[in-house]
């Protein structure tokens, strides 16, 4: 028996890791489930943020952005819904492989297993939060059928954000201080990527901010068909490629470090 | 069917020790800024040589134990078959299905009651659920938590946790088991338990690798010893053989 190479255990790591779905499925609802555990409301708190955060962004600068209220609501409720799956992932994943540090320490299991649970606890968040969405929108009177494309945006936006918490927590777990860095970048994102403004608002010579910003691409894919439309191509080839690249990254720090992460905690 | 065995190639590891400033950012881009020839001096990344080429064998019906003084390398050595860590040179070839218990209580949630944990052990070591369900009741029995079992975890004694731990890894169908230890909790008639059970595990064609300081322990389960010293082999052998070699020095 031969050791493999470091780019085939890359891989390798990652087909046992989704290979491993119906643990981490089972596990993350597990945890989930514990956090409700002695609430009386339970999966209303994990909706909660979404809602407050998304409300109260939609009373001030529905108006301060001009337009009517009916109109702004929908667009920034549901952007900072669809925010929580785009940056939640990877910035939740910064800290997976501390937080795991006790499983890691006495049981084998893929480095990609460990992301793919947190990937999937923000998941079940996530879908908690689009039924509060729903709920909120019914109350409004302002419920639309979603786009169908909302089954292929949400998986993509999920694997990439799964691919690029592997190379995030790596790092984090290298470097401690990249945790915290992680908190502020994702932070100061919130502001810049087209969550409760639009892109159209801002003057024209500041637009490349959201059409550089491969976040915004991957907020719009997701937002666009629960307003009731599919999100325009561009948006589309954008997350594709961001798709790829976080591919790319997580194979190759894989690769590089795999091995070494166990030393790292 | 494929026979279990275990089988260690030329394992050598090498583990770096980071300090607690060579994790921060900082330090490492100072480093970068003062240049190579300080970075050794002010990394603080101290290299430790854990085991050195280790090689043997071991096949269906062996009992395997590991012995050596405090920082030997058993733990490390134990971490190593059991896949934790990777070595750094050399090939672990384990052939058949293997668990791990090297610690007692991590990776256990201490909120959760003791039959969720015992699902969520399982679920890691990819049982079936309805498998699960089945041995639950034996599981229990062994560990003697009797109600407790719907109790948290966090409220067990140390003894209850080693129990319970030591009676889903032996229940759940592995083919090679790897313990580490496991006898420093629980009382003397858990120890009894715990032999009869291991030879029950035995008898069905089965592995154990087991790091201990308890030559009781090496007598009474084991049938071959390996001896670490400094991370090196210094004996690989039969239980036997090894005892003479001690009343002889």
């Amino acid at each position: 028996m031969r050791n493999r190479s470091p780019l085939a255990a890359a891989v390798g790591d990652i087909s046992e890791g989704l290979r491993l779905s119906p643990v981490w499925w089972r596990l993350g609802l597990e945890l989930t489930y514990n956090r409700y555990r002695r609430t009386l409301l339970g999966p209303f708190w994990i909706a909660g943020a979404m809602l407050t955060t998304g409300l109260s962004l939609s009373f001030v600068f529905g108006s301060l952005l001009g337009g009517s209220w009916r109109e702004s609501m929908p667009h920034i409720l549901g952007g900072v819904l669809c925010w929580s799956l785009v940056s939640g992932i990877v910035a939740e994943g910064a800290n997976t492989y501390m937080g795991a540090a006790g499983m890691m320490q006495v049981q084998r299991l893929p480095l990609s297993f460990y992301s793919l649970l947190s990937a999937n606890r923000i998941l079940i968040n996530f879908l908690h939060q689009i039924v509060a969405f729903w709920v909120v929108m019914a109350l409004f009177k302002l419920l639309t059928v979603p786009h169908w494309t909302l089954v292929l945006a949400i998986p993509l936006v999920a694997l990439t954000g799964f691919f690029l918490s592997i190379p995030v927590a790596m790092i984090s777990t290298r470097y401690r201080d990249i945790g915290f860095m992680i908190g502020l970048f994702f932070g100061a994102l919130f502001l810049l990527t087209p969550v409760f403004w639009s892109r159209a608002q801002l003057q024209p010579d500041k637009r490349w901010i959201a059409d550089y910003n491969p976040f915004s691409h991957l907020l719009e894919i997701v937002r666009q068909p629960f307003l009731g439309q599919s999100a325009p191509l561009l948006n589309w080839y954008a997350s594709f490629v961001t798709l790829g690249v976080a591919i790319v990254l997580a194979v190759t720090c894989l690769a590089l470090f795999r091995k070494r992460v166990i030393f790292w905690l | 069917m494929v026979s279990t065995s275990l089988e260690l190639f030329g394992v050598t590891l090498d583990y770096p020790v980071y300090s607690v400033s060579a994790k921060s950012l900082r330090s490492s881009v100072m480093n970068l800024a003062v240049g190579g020839r300080l970075m050794k001096d002010q990394s603080d990344t101290a290299v430790v040589r854990a085991l050195t080429n280790i090689a043997f064998k071991i096949e269906e019906g062996d009992r395997l134990a590991i012995i050596g003084h405090n920082g030997a390398g058993k733990t490390t050595l134990l971490k190593v078959i059991a896949g934790i860590y990777e070595p750094t040179e050399g090939v672990v070839d384990v052939k058949g299905r293997l668990t791990s218990m090297i610690s007692v209580g991590l990776g256990m949630d201490p909120e959760a009651s003791g039959i969720q944990n015992i699902y969520n052990m399982a679920l890691m070591r990819l049982v079936r659920k309805s498998v699960i369900k089945e041995r639950i009741p034996s599981i229990v029995e062994f560990a003697e938590l009797g109600a407790f079992i719907n109790l948290p975890v966090r409220t067990y004694s140390a003894g209850m946790v080693a129990r319970l731990n030591f009676g889903v890894a032996t229940e759940l169908d592995a083919d090679i088991l790897v313990l580490d230890e496991w006898m420093g909790a629980g009382d003397a008639a858990f120890h009894d338990k715990a032999a009869k059970r291991m030879e029950r595990f035995v008898a069905s064609a089965k592995m154990i690798v087991v790091g201990t300081h308890n030559l009781g322990l090496v007598r009474d389960v084991c049938n071959k010893v390996c001896v670490l010293d400094g991370g090196r082999m210094s004996y690989f052998g039969p239980v036997e053989e090894y005892f003479e070699r001690l009343a002889a020095a």
